[in-house]
């Protein structure tokens, strides 16, 4: 006969206010096997664990059952207390009457109660059918991939390569830098953006512990935390790098000109082009779509002309498989589609532009080499209008979501315009102004006070084109009237998005996403920068709108993770994973298809059948692989696969306690 | 009828005399003149025994499962159902296809045996209920032929969207309704496990109905555990399943089995698209296989 302990918490109020502990713990003594039930305020806290540890001696118990809340807070808690009182981990279960009871029924405290002692009745039925479990271990490969070179890719990489562990930067576009290296200030200071970054980046790059693969792409990633294998598509970027100099001969010469996208399309950029001067690696790169030997066959300038004979238009795209033990998945945002709005004539009117637009215009080595000039006509716009939240916090047309950097980022702008155009007027259209950040606040103050911007809080409703200037009607909500503006510019601080192929590399690897495409986090306040697949972690915007100090945090977090991962020899693995009974196993390769893991495959193995050796064919589960979610489990029509820990039996105990 | 059955018996004779199979398996006729249960002839002396009529119902292919660790090849009668049958035992890696010969039959629709008992044999027997929706009256897959096929194809191209009208019967009923007409169907089931027995989808090593010690399902013979039965056996089948009717045909207490199957197979072609079992053997498993599109709707 099992022994088996029951204890009940409280959870301070959160479970008491609505369950009868006292009654649950009194009805759990009449439970077949229950040797001992109790109830505490506090079961996680250390007298909690205390008074566990105390009654498993004092009653020799064999079996746990903590009534609390969800297992995926505190299982690994009373996990361990079990260990420390000399249990199996395993034998260990948990009823969540918070979760599912305290806090779904909290009206009805008699049939919450009632429903609570079920669900204990429930647990204590299959904490008996429970089996001691043995964790094993695996060895790790001491390597960690991040994804997007921008500037949460390079601090998280920088992080991990200081900490003594090799590292691979995966960035999709011909350098890194990412978005930061468009951007010309940044706020709170108005330090020049470039002027932090590119230091950044040429530490990432000559980093002896990191390996930048730019131009490329992850393909494919299979395995697991602590040996994930990743290909890598490094796309043909038509010049060999180790032989290119960075001399610039080719874009001097070659013939085709291409709207940059670096600087918005308001500039143009050959078909060999390095993005930005600033680049890592600072080689240039073909544009195979537009480049006019490609197109046409004949041309081949550059390859005429370059001194290191670099260009090789016979490269093809090179598949690399890489071993990583973690990987840091930090791709960054895209600007929402602002014609959207037809009222702002986005797209239509070349003077109304996007904020990343104004970056570029304000930025020294941009088009206008740093002189504010309107798109249309290159004349210096005297009055210049700001519009916030476009596509932000708009649930009708836009996203839900509020994109955290756009306030304080208009200011900037507003500050920038006033201080280099000194007889300009700056009018902000705004729903809030939400500066919580240090020094935020303080800078929007300056920005009005100090620099005389006008915020006018209300929506815009329209602009139109009338006499080369740009009407913006909208309305101050404050005054409660109709405002017209003769505009010169409108700039509209456009919400951030999650990258067009967001989903797809989530899918890719194995992790969740919201609504919007944005990565989900494992626990949004205690665990914000986990996935929850092991051994991947977030950075930056790819998790949710963020401004340069927050991605930056969140690297160094996720740094962290990926050191405290890569430091250890071999990591522990869950037994909670899938066994096959070889001896009903049929080998129909239903549970190998099912398998989101990919690990399951059939083997054979060799048997005596009517006096003759025969090959069978049965599924074999990879350890490794298997991440215990029990979807061969349902596949399997002969119940050959079993999941441990969640076996048949366990399961059916559950039921039968419930219903018999 | 009779140049089939004498085409079966030179061909049979054929393959036993070269030894290129150990048995063909086919039907013979049985206690009564409306029965052609199945046949295994090892023997060339035997060929003589096949037949070929309106009551070979049994789907043959299931037998190949018993075969299945034998060296020698097994020669196999296939009607169209049959055929569909073969491949998905392929699909489910239960056979190779090199170790079976298989000679197709194209099969005009075959007679009810109820019908023939109550209105003998000079009686107009109507067609078996199963085969008057037949989509696949021409073998898919075989190595001989027997007869002509192109003027089934004609039939069968003719044939009208497939008919689930009793089935829409069903799901019009209220859920009391419902409860009431499958219990009343399923009080009937002495739990012979007939059903399972001839089905070609239920190839398991070891059935989860015979499985007492793990008690997935009782052995006492009530509403509960007939009905665990029931969807049990449905849901295993589901998307594996054939149509080849022989679960109901061979049900002795007439529950309408095809219509917990048809349901099934109806709702497989509204959530994953039309699809049907054991037409193309490098086909996905509507329910047997992870796409990342799947949605995850309870996320």
């Amino acid at each position: 006969m099992k022994r088996v302990g029951v204890f009940i918490c409280h959870c301070g109020t959160n479970i008491a206010q609505a369950v009868d502990c006292e009654k649950v713990a009194q009805n759990a003594q009449a439970f077949p096997g229950v040797a001992f039930s109790t109830d505490y305020k506090y079961m996680c806290a250390e007298p909690g664990q205390d008074l566990i540890k105390k009654a498993i001696s004092e009653h020799r118990l064999d079996r746990v059952v903590v009534a609390s809340c969800s297992p995926r807070m505190h299982e690994p808690t009373f996990r361990k207390c079990l260990e420390r009182a000399g249990l199996n981990p395993y034998l260990l279960e948990m009823a969540n009457i918070r979760e599912h009871c305290a806090w779904v029924h909290p009206d009805d405290k008699e049939r919450a109660t009632l429903k609570a002692t079920e669900l204990v009745r429930m647990a204590v039925a299959k904490v008996i059918q429970n089996e001691p479990l043995d964790r094993s271990t695996i060895p790790i490969t001491k390597r960690a991939l991040v994804i997007g070179g921008g500037i949460a890719g390079i601090q998280a990489a920088l992080d991990i390569a200081n900490a003594g562990h090799l590292v691979d930067i995966v960035e999709k576009e011909p350098s890194i830098g990412g978005r930061m290296a468009q951007i010309d200030k940044t706020f709170p200071t108005l330090d020049c953006s470039a002027c932090i970054l590119t230091p950044k980046m040429v530490e990432v790059a000559n980093h002896p512990n990191v390996r930048l693969i730019t131009y490329s792409e992850v393909e494919k990633v299979e395995g697991y935390v602590g040996n994930f294998e990743v290909t890598i598509r490094q796309k043909a970027r038509s010049v060999d790098l180790s032989a290119c100099t960075g001399c610039g001969l080719c874009t001097e010469k070659c013939p085709t000109k291409v709207p940059s996208e670096f600087e918005m399309e308001m500039m143009n950029r050959k078909a060999i082009y390095t993005p930005f001067p600033q680049a890592i690696p600072n080689k240039p790169v073909i544009d195979r779509e537009n480049c006019r030997y490609f197109k046409t066959g004949k041309c081949g300038v550059c390859q005429k002309l370059c001194p290191a004979q670099a260009v090789d238009f016979t490269q093809e795209d090179q598949l690399v498989t890489e071993r990583y033990g973690a990987i840091v998945v930090a791709t960054g945002f895209d600007l929402f589609d602002d014609s959207v709005y037809g009222e702002y004539g986005y797209g239509r009117y070349k003077d109304v532009i996007t904020g990343l637009h104004f970056e570029r215009l304000v930025n020294a080595s941009g088009p206008t080499m740093g002189k504010i000039k309107r798109p249309s006509d290159g004349q210096e716009p005297k009055n210049v209008v700001f519009i916030k939240c476009v596509g932000s916090r708009d649930e009708a047309k836009g996203k839900a979501y509020c994109s955290k950097t756009c306030c304080m980022y208009t200011a900037k702008h507003a500050t920038l315009v006033r201080e280099k155009i000194k007889d300009s007027n700056v009018y902000v259209f705004y729903m809030d102004v939400r500066t919580p950040g240090k020094g935020y606040e303080e800078f929007y103050t300056r920005t009005t006070d100090q620099y005389g911007a006008k915020y006018l809080r209300g929506r815009v409703s329209k602009i139109y084109e009338k006499g080369g200037k740009l009407i913006v009607r909208g309305e101050d909500t404050l005054l409660g009237r109709q405002i017209e503006i003769e505009a010169d510019m409108v700039v509209l601080a456009t919400a951030m998005v999650a990258k067009e192929n967001a989903a797809e590399l989530a899918q890719m690897i194995g992790f969740s996403y919201d609504q919007d495409n944005f990565y989900t986090e494992a626990h949004p306040k205690l665990a914000p920068v986990e996935t929850h697949t092991a051994g991947v972690f977030l950075a930056g915007a790819c998790q949710g709108p963020k401004d340069i100090p927050d991605s930056v945090a969140q690297a160094s977090a996720a740094a962290v993770k990926v050191c405290g991962l890569l430091s250890k020899e071999r990591m522990e693995t869950e037994p909670t994973i899938s066994i096959v009974n070889e001896a009903i196993c049929a080998g129909c390769g239903m549970c190998v298809t099912v398998c989101p893991y990919k690990a399951i495959e059939l083997k054979f193995i060799q048997e005596r059948v009517d006096g003759k050796v025969i090959n069978r064919r049965v599924a074999s589960v990879n350890s490794g692989l298997c991440q215990g979610c029990g979807a061969c489990t349902v596949a399997c029509r002969s119940a050959a696969l079993n999941l441990k820990h969640f076996t048949n039996e366990q399961i059916l105990a559950e039921v039968d306690a419930l219903c018999l | 009828m009779n140049e089939i059955t004498n085409k079966m018996r030179k061909i049979a004779g054929e393959i036993l005399q070269k030894g290129e199979a150990s048995v063909v398996i086919g039907w013979e006729k049985g206690t009564f003149w409306y029965l052609s249960p199945p046949a295994f002839i090892d023997k060339v002396e035997d060929v003589d025994r096949l037949v070929w009529d309106d009551f070979c119902h049994n789907n043959l292919s299931k037998y190949l499962v018993d075969f299945k660790y034998k060296e020698e090849k097994v020669a196999i009668f296939v009607k169209g159902c049959d055929s569909r049958a073969f491949n998905r035992l392929l699909q489910d890696k239960q056979i190779e296809r090199e170790k079976v010969i298989l000679i197709g039959i194209p099969c005009p629709g075959l007679k009810d045996q109820d019908q023939a008992k109550t209105l003998g044999k000079e009686g107009d027997i109507p067609k078996a209920e199963k085969c008057l929706e037949c989509k696949y009256p021409n073998p898919l897959v075989y190595d001989y032929y027997l007869g002509e096929k192109e003027e089934l194809d004609e039939v069968a191209a003719t044939k009208e969207a497939p008919n689930y009208s009793d089935v829409e019967a069903i799901e019009a009923m209220s859920p009391d309704e419902r409860y009431e007409f499958w219990t009343k169907q399923y009080d009937r089931c002495i739990r012979c496990y007939a059903c399972r027995n001839v089905c070609p989808a239920c190839n398991c090593r070891e059935c989860v109905f015979d499985q007492t010690c793990v008690g997935w399902i009782g052995k006492a013979n009530n509403s509960s555990e007939n009905q665990f039965f029931a969807l049990t056996r449905a849901m295993h089948v589901a998307g594996r399943c054939i149509e080849c009717g022989e679960c109901e045909r061979a049900c002795p207490m007439d529950i309408p089995i095809m219509l917990l199957n048809k349901k099934i197979i109806k709702d497989i072609n509204e959530l994953f698209g039309e699809y049907d079992a054991g037409i193309d053997v490098d086909s996905k498993l509507p329910l047997g296989h992870f796409d990342k599109s799947d949605p995850e709707e309870f996320m």
